[in-house]
């Protein structure tokens, strides 16, 4: 197995759920056991792939250290004037993703096992992970824009059917239908940017456009403008402004799927798409600043929002939504390794707060923190694991999150102006200020709803595996930015020299940044601890002090409310004036009116109809009188 | 030999006379009776082409046989209808038979 058999990996998932999908009624178990087995296979062949790709990784000139593996012609048209392959391409980036993909999604499938027992339709849940994780491994692997759009639809359908998997609930359905539609909107300007690239190079292939775009081929406006047609569909599957808003209301789909989809694979997926595309931004500078401060405004903007969220799942979908923003801005900046790193670390702490709060949502039914506290001692496990992936996130020293995040501020304080390093320092505040926020209120204090505190019970096996897997990634997943680690698992040296741009470097902490970043982290959380645990009196001061800031916030910053009145006005005004032309003119007139003066002439021409027998002998007569003078009166 | 041209005059005589029969007649019976006429002219046709441009091919007057045949057919069955709407109507009248119209 290397890369060259790299297209097993989607194949595989992608076999089961054909199967699952078919045949859950019968198997035992619903099949689930088929999907983790598929899964387990996936990570270990990802795990070979990465070995043959270290082997032959040679470091160097970003376009080199890919393989690119053409497998069959897909549709050609003359030649080469149209020609979709379907290829394969592997290179560091793509590798990263595998990794991350595959351990996330064997973690939740395993999860799931508890957290969905005895759910309806537990076997189609399982097809529907499946298909998930096949769509987002061809989306990492593929060579070719096509087929990536492909996948990206992929994940996407994926993500609307397993966002309304509870679709009896209302708000599911909406939620999912949100999701799909806001995404699609993004995904109409990646179309367009792929045709626009394929008009400019003729080819759909990525190395072949990137290496086309370098070489100055492609005018630089229509460059910038391709560029950035591709960073919204990125935004809009990676939920950045102003695109962002599906996010939160995904967090309706079952807990692990939020984890999965949500926060660790398919919403990185505009973030791998930019990182593919990087050595092109690195071309056109306006696309690339586009990137940093869409990135910026959405990390700053989320970050507040989480502060005042009462749902503890849409607390961390924030917290997703601004850590996406982190590593937008890194690449704003052209870091892909900050970036890259950034996603790997985000993947493992991320999914397991996802998982933890999962935990919490399966042992009191209940995820507003209003309702929780004081769980610390009802779930140990859970509330320790939950703690340390919330001190990754925050950024605290050792864990996964300090390396990343210091690595992005690093990278922003060198390639872009100071006000966006102090905007996005304070943003790094601000994440660990609501991360401990969600901490105390929810494993802290005293418990607000007693019947929900006394029913509550640590978690299954099969949840609890997952947790303390997670949790340990969550905490030595950063040791890979180091040298000794990167060699001491067989690499030419820590992240850095594996994922990079155009050169690779060693990872050095800069002890201001780290320092400045680690010391506001701590006086963030030592913050938040004083406003929320106890009683949480000095938050509710503070929320009386300024109510106007808390609605704003509350509210989304009337985003919503502002897309739902366009959306009332402006999209359904103009439905109102396509149906009123649909039914009056195309229907009424067209349709109708046509159908209504044929049954006119009709009504009219019925009374050539005598019913007299020599009539009809006449004109037959006449007729074929006629017709015989046509045929042989002019020879 | 007699030319082909009085067989022909026969012919189209024949078929002439039973067309107007078809045309002016008002009894069912008389029209059918017609039409028996036209089909006689349209024989007579086939066997003089037979018999004038290849005597020793038959397929003129293998059509003449059909053109009997599919006749004698076609007067059964018409006369079986012919009867039927005599016996509801009393009347073999083909102008007081039009309501099958719209």
């Amino acid at each position: 197995m290397g890369m060259e058999q790299v297209w097993l990996l989607p194949a595989i998932p992608a076999g089961i759920f054909v199967v699952i999908a078919l045949f859950s009624r019968i198997l035992p178990r619903g099949g689930d056991w088929l999907a983790i087995l598929g899964l387990i296979t996936v990570t270990v062949l990802g795990v070979l792939v990465l070995i043959d790709f270290q082997g032959s990784f040679t470091g160097g000139h970003f376009d080199a250290h890919g393989n690119n593996v053409f497998a069959f012609d897909w549709i050609r048209v003359a030649d080469d004037f149209f020609a979709i392959e379907f290829s394969t391409f592997v290179d560091a980036i793509a590798v990263t993703m595998i990794v991350v993909v595959s351990i996330v999604a064997l973690m939740v499938m395993v999860y799931s096992v508890g957290y969905m027992h005895g759910e309806a339709r537990y076997g189609w849940y399982f097809a529907l992970l499946s298909f998930f994780t096949a769509a987002m491994l061809t989306l990492v692997v593929s060579g070719n824009m096509i087929l990536l759009y492909l996948a990206w639809e992929g994940v996407g359908l994926a993500s609307y059917l397993l966002i309304g998997f509870y679709w009896e609930r209302r708000t599911a359905a909406e939620a999912a239908k949100k999701a799909f539609i806001t995404t699609r909107i993004g995904d109409v300007g990646l179309l367009i940017g792929i045709i626009l690239l394929w008009r400019a190079t003729g080819s759909f292939d990525i190395q072949t456009i990137i290496e086309a775009a370098r070489a100055g081929a492609i005018g630089e406006t229509y460059l910038t403008v391709s560029m950035i047609l591709l960073f919204a569909g990125a935004a809009g599957k990676s939920a950045q402004f102003p695109l962002h808003v599906w996010l939160p209301d995904a967090m309706e789909g079952p807990t692990p799927v939020s984890a999965l989809i949500h926060a660790a694979t398919m919403v990185v997926a505009g973030v791998y798409l930019v990182a593919r595309f990087s050595p092109v931004y690195a071309e056109v500078l306006i696309a690339r600043d586009v990137v940093l401060y869409i990135g910026l405004l959405t990390a700053l903007m989320a970050a507040t929002m989480g502060l005042v969220e009462s749902d503890i799942k849409r607390v961390l979908a924030y917290s997703t939504v601004s850590q996406l923003g982190f590593m937008f801005v890194a690449l704003g900046v052209g870091s892909v390794t900050a970036a890259m790193f950034h996603l790997f670390t985000h993947a493992f702490f991320k999914s397991l707060l996802f998982l933890g709060s999962g935990s919490v949502i399966h042992a009191t039914e209940q995820q507003t923190v209003e309702q929780l506290g004081g769980l610390r001692r009802k779930l140990p496990l859970t509330a320790t694991t939950f703690t340390i992936g919330s001190l990754a996130l925050a950024g605290v020293p050792i864990f996964a999150g300090f390396f990343s995040k210091d690595e992005i501020l690093l990278e922003t304080l060198k390639g872009a102006p100071l006000a966006a390093y102090v905007a996005l320092a304070f943003t790094a505040a601000l994440t660990a200020l609501y991360t401990t926020r969600l901490v105390v209120l929810t494993f802290f204090g005293e418990p607000r709803n007693r019947h929900a505190h006394e029913h509550a019970h640590e978690a299954p096996t099969s949840m609890a595996g997952p947790l303390v897997l997670l949790a340990a990634l969550a905490t030595v997943a950063g040791f890979v930015a180091l040298d000794g680690v990167g060699k001491a698992l067989g690499f030419a040296g820590g992240f850095g020299e594996l994922v990079f741009l155009e050169e690779g470097h060693h990872f050095k902490l800069d002890p201001a940044v780290a320092f400045g970043a680690t010391a506001a982290s701590l006086v963030a959380i030592a913050l938040g601890w004083a406003y929320w645990s106890g009683a949480a009196e000095r938050a509710a001061r503070a929320r009386r002090w300024a109510p106007e800031l808390h609605a704003l916030l509350v509210n989304r910053y009337y985003l919503d409310n502002l897309y739902q009145a366009a959306i009332d006005r402006v999209v359904l005004g103009l439905a109102r004036v396509v149906a009123w032309f649909d039914k009056r003119i195309i229907n009424e007139t067209g349709v109708d009116g046509g159908a209504q003066t044929i049954g006119y002439f009709g009504l009219r021409l019925k009374f050539l109809q005598t019913g007299r027998i020599p009539n009809y002998a006449l004109a037959m007569a006449v007729g074929l009188a006629a017709i015989a003078l046509l045929a042989f009166g002019t020879q | 030999m007699i030319p082909m041209e009085n067989f022909l005059l026969l012919s189209a005589v024949l078929f002439a006379i039973g067309f107007y029969g078809v045309l002016a007649r008002r009894s069912a019976i008389l029209i059918l009776i017609s039409v028996e006429l036209m089909l006689a002219g349209v024989a007579i046709n086939f066997v003089t082409f037979a018999t004038y441009l290849d005597s020793q091919a038959f397929s003129g007057a293998i059509f003449a046989l059909f053109v009997i045949t599919v006749a004698a057919a076609e007067v059964g069955l018409a006369l079986g209808i012919v009867l039927r709407i005599f016996r509801e109507r009393q009347t073999a009248n083909v102008d007081e038979v039009d309501t099958l119209k719209w």
